[in-house]
Formats: C-alpha cells, structure tokens, sequence
C-alpha cells in the first residue's frame, strides 16, 4: 500500500494538536501538592533525626572503643569510683556525671551499688552511657546504715562499696598499668581540667575542693612544691584533712600496698585517713592547681584556683512533715537505708 | 580532641611538675548546616554553687550539636566568672545581664518563695532573639528554658530539635510529684495534665518541659513571661498562653511516657565554719 507522506504528516499533527490540547486543559487543575510535600518534609526530618542520632552514637562510641594502645603516647587511665544507693535523685546525678566523664580520654567508670542485686536502673544507664565501666553491688550490712532519723555524718558511707572497687582493682590489674583512682561521688561537680591534672600522680596527689567543711574552699598549704599542712577550719588535726574529693591515687601503689582500705570504724571525718595514712605520708603528697600558690595577681585571674571546683552539692528535700508539706534542707541525702 | 601534652609528665621523683599552661577541652560537635539550632536560654544569679552549676551545664551542652547558650546574669554587670567559664567552655554562647528589681531578688539567704524568678533574665533573652533574627527569614530552630540547677539527658535535646510550635514532654521532681506530665490521647494531642498542684492552671507545666519554635517566638513579638500578678505556677502559662492552644501542643519523649529532664534543685551549701569575718580567702574563686 502506498502511504503518502501528506498522510503521515496529518497523523503527526494531528497527534501532537491533541496532546498539546489535553496538557492546556491539565493547567489550572488543582493540584494537591500539600500531602506529599509534608510527607516529604517529615521524611527528611526523621532523616537528619536519624543522622544526628547516629553521629552521637558514633561519637560515643569513638570514646569506648579506644583503648591506650590507640594513643600515640599511652595516657594513664582514670579509674572513678562511686560509690551509689536508689533513691529519687540517683538517676538524675549518674545522668550527669556520666555526661562530664564522655568529656575525659581514657576513662573508666567503677559504680558500686549499695544494694544485694544489680539493679537494672544502674545496669541500663552504664549500658547506654557509652563509658568504660565496671558495675559492682555490695550492700553496707545494717548495723551500718543510716536510719530514716539519722542525721547523714552519723555514720560513714559508701566504705563497703569504696572498698569493693578496691578489691576489684587488685584482681583485675597489674602493677605493669598505669592508672589513677580516684573517688568520685555521684553529688558532686567535677571540672574536665580535674582529669587532666590528676592524670600524671605518681603516688598521691592533691588539690583544693570547694564548698567543703563549712568553707568556701579547703585546701593543701604548699611551700617550695611540697604540702606542708592544710587550710581547713573542721578538725584541723586530723592526719589528712581532705575530702573524698579532695585527692587521687596512683593505681600501683593500691597494687602494691593490698592491705590499705577504708576503715569503716573510723571516727568521723577520719575516713578519708584512714586509707591515706597506709599509702603516703604528707611530705610525698603531689600538690595540683599550680601548685595553689601562684594565685595573688591583683586582677584576680583565679585560673589557678578554678580547680577547686569540686564541691559537695546535696539535694533539697520537698518532704512531708506531718500533714503539711514543708521544704527541709536536704539532710542525709546520702542514706543508705533507703 | 586533644589533652595537655603527656610530655610534660614529670620524669624524676621531688620534682615539681610542670605547669600545664594550655588546656584544650572536649569540643562540642562540629555546627551542621542543616541540623535546627537549638537556643538554650539560663538565667543564672551569683552564689556559691554558681560556678559548678554552670560547669556542669557546660559539661552536658558540650555534646550537643548546634547549641547555642544564651546566659542572662541576674546582675548589673557581667561577672568575671561568668565571663571566663562561658570563653573556656568552647560552646556557641551569648551573654547577656539584667538586674532584677530588689523585690523580686533571689539572693543566697532566703528561702525559696512562689516569686518568679529570672523573669526579667528569660524575656531578655527572648528581646535578644527576637533582636537578632529576621523575622522574614526564621533559621529553623527552637529556644529552650534551662535553668542552671536542673539535669538534661542528652536524648531531651535530639526530641525538641524540631519542634514546629510548641512542644512538651514530662519533668521529674516538679509540682511535688515523681514526675508532673502532660495527658496524651491516643490520638497523640495533649488533652490534660496529670498533675496534683493547681490543675488548672491553662499550662500546668514546669519551665523545663516545653520548648517552643524560634519561628513562633519571631512570630509573636508580644509573647514574653509576665511579671505583674503571676501566681506561683503560672510563670508559664503568661509565656505559653499568647503563643499556643492546648491542642496546637506536640507531645514528645514516646508521647510523653519517658522522663528526659529532672527538676533536680540544689541544696545551698554549709558554710557555717566562715564565720561572721569569713576564713577562707576571698581572692579564690569559687
């Protein structure tokens, strides 16, 4: 058959005057864009959701995962022991401690539970925290704890489990690893700078904490690079006048000294003493924080002292009293009865 | 991130260590282009546990990305402690300070009463915000009440991230309660608050548990915390009633069934042993 090319470009024209036909009538129809816009939106907002979420696990993991063989030069790992019990704050106070160590380079987190059991508060935040960790539990035995009524310096707290980590340090690492331990309660406040300064101690080193014993600040008096006494108003005789806070020790001379603990007899105040008396004497203390002399320059550049940053912080208590409800100034925020 | 220079550990024994001179801290995540700036806004008044709780404040923001810190000091001028703690911190910071009229003062000897505390400080931090961006042009993003004695999880700052208007989620410790939160309906809209202290508040919510979107703020010029006649509780509701309704709210944290902020408050410190002529050296900041 003969097609002739007048045809075939009717056909064409004709086909293309339809199509173009059909398009011009599509103009002006709504169109409802709207639905897949905001799909579209929420899917890259669960998206870029999804990659922070995922840049912080990383992070997090970047702070686990590396060990000292990573490091160019090995740093000594801090070991932190707190010492903690369940009460309505305790999630909240590991939350934020656990938020201060990520900031520290090998570090590892020893919480001992004042408790017979793991509890699964503890076990879930330490599994989430994207620490190091140890999770110990040990319950202080009654005669110990502190009743309902007691006011919180009655009796010493936190020894069994201080003492716990202890042990678990001298079964678990040799005398050839560099470490510091330090006791680090979970009410306090703790300055990233404190790590680093703490990191080099040989055998005991020490430094100002704030807002202890009554005062703005306690601290070491230092003369010539050696402690020579200390700046404290409470019980000034004891043989270490310090807070917990106040001081960390070289792994190796808890290795090399396995007898020296907390004495859960000790007279109050004294418990700190108890454990630094075996290890050190005061001429062999390590001052910190520049060695808190060099801080009188009239502008009161502080930095020196800013280390003192450790402070004691304790809760306040909304309790009942009676039928009416009554703020009372948290005493006893440390009760291991609880 | 890089600490001191392990070098300058000391080799002998009896020698004092070197002084460590330069400190190079954590460093928050590099900003995103993309990512929902996140304006944190903390009025803060100087006492002796400031400085700690600014630091550990510092501490928690460090690991959250595009965050920028508005510090508004409750002072005539900006402190020195202020000043440095927010220069070393390494975050994005703006810092800002209004004095509060006498009255309304918290200083360190009372006891905390029903006045509203860090008003001033909270709308000057808004004035600022408002101050600062076009409103034609809104960075996306959403401004954030934290007062300086609570906790943050770090989960708390991913969920507020987008918010559209106003979001709100359960706070612990507040109202007397383990927790206070807002009822949720299956549909996923507020409908209530399930709390014990003054349910009818229009927004029975603590400070630290809602967070509304810059663009919303930008939107509102006149939406700021109120002074006059505001009731204990009500600080909130002055904000919230000019900027949102009850079924315009966005529950977040799973629906507002996980606690992601405490209402943790910090007892003031024992310092009996100062004495009337105080003890310890004045010139240590602490």
């Amino acid at each position: 058959m003969k097609v002739k090319l007048k045809n075939v470009f009717v056909v064409y024209f004709l086909v293309s005057v339809i199509g173009l036909m059909y398009a011009l009538l599509q103009l002006g129809q709504p169109c409802d864009c709207s639905q897949h816009l905001r799909s579209a939106s929420d899917l890259m907002h669960g998206k870029d959701k999804k990659i922070s979420q995922l840049l912080s696990e990383v992070k997090r993991l970047q702070v686990r995962g590396k060990g000292p063989e990573l490091e160019g030069q090995a740093l000594p790992i801090i070991y932190a022991i707190t010492p903690t019990y369940a009460r309505l704050v305790q999630k909240a106070e590991l939350v934020r401690m656990s938020q201060t160590f990520l900031h520290v380079k090998n570090f590892h987190w020893i919480v001992v539970e004042d408790s017979p059991v793991k509890t699964q508060l503890v076990s879930e935040l330490l599994a989430q925290s994207g620490l190091r960790f140890t999770h110990l539990h040990t319950e202080t035995p009654k005669e110990q704890k502190l009743k309902e009524s007691d006011p919180n310096w009655l009796k010493p707290r936190g020894v069994e489990q201080r003492n716990l980590a202890l042990q678990w340090l001298r079964e678990n690492r040799e005398l050839s690893e560099e470490g510091v331990v330090y006791f680090a309660d979970d009410d306090n406040t703790y300055s990233l700078r404190l790590f680093d300064e703490i990191r080099s101690t040989k055998r005991v080193s020490v430094w100002p904490v704030g807002l202890v014993g009554g005062l703005r600040f306690e601290r070491p008096l230092v003369e010539k690079g050696r402690v020579v006494g200390f700046y404290t108003a409470w019980k000034p005789n004891r043989p270490f006048p310090m807070d917990m806070a106040g001081f960390a020790i070289a792994l190796q001379l808890l290795l090399a000294n396995r007898e020296a603990r907390f004495d859960m007899l000790a007279e109050r105040g004294y418990l700190e003493s108890s454990l630094l008396q075996s290890l050190v004497s005061i001429e062999e203390l390590e001052p910190r924080a520049d060695n808190c002399t060099k801080v009188r320059r009239g502008t009161g550049s502080q930095d020196s002292w800013v280390l003192s940053m450790v402070l004691g912080v304790q809760w306040i208590k909304w309790v009942r009293a009676g039928d009416q409800d009554s703020w009372v100034l948290g005493v006893g925020n440390m009760k291991f009865c609880l | 991130i890089t600490l001191s220079n392990p070098h300058l550990w000391q080799q002998a024994s009896g020698v004092a260590p070197k002084v460590i001179q330069n400190y190079v801290y954590s460093r928050p995540p590099p900003w995103s282009d993309t990512l929902p700036t996140i304006f944190i806004i903390t009025p803060t008044y100087t006492r002796p546990v400031q400085k700690a709780e600014l630091t550990r404040l510092a501490n928690t923001f460090l690991h959250v990305q595009n965050l920028h810190w508005v510090v508004v000091e409750d002072s005539p001028r900006r402190t020195n402690l202020v000043s440095n703690l927010l220069e070393k911190a390494g975050l994005n910071f703006t810092h800002l300070n209004v004095e509060s009229p006498q009255s309304l003062k918290m200083n360190g000897s009372r006891i905390p009463s029903h006045k509203p505390r860090g008003t001033l400080q909270r709308n000057l931090g808004l004035h600022w915000l408002r101050d600062s961006f076009n409103k034609t042009q809104p960075p996306e993003g959403v401004v954030y009440f934290a007062d300086d004695d609570n906790t943050y999880s770090l989960e708390l700052f991913e969920e507020m991230r987008y918010t559209r208007r106003v979001s709100v989620w359960p706070v612990a410790f507040a109202g007397g309660l383990r927790y206070e939160s807002p009822i949720v309906s299956p549909a996923g809209k507020v409908v209530g608050w399930k709390v014990v202290f003054d349910p009818n508040r229009p927004f029975a919510i603590d400070m630290a548990g809602f967070a509304v979107s810059i663009r919303l703020i930008l939107e509102r010029p006149q939406a700021t915390f109120k002074l006059e006649g505001i009731k204990g509780g009500y600080q909130e509701s002055s904000l919230l009633k000019d900027l949102v309704t009850m079924d315009g709210l966005e529950p977040k944290a799973a629906n507002c069934t996980k606690v992601l902020v405490w209402h943790t408050r910090t007892e003031r410190p024992m310092l009996g042993n100062e004495g009337k002529h105080g003890f310890s050296d004045l010139r240590m900041e602490v």
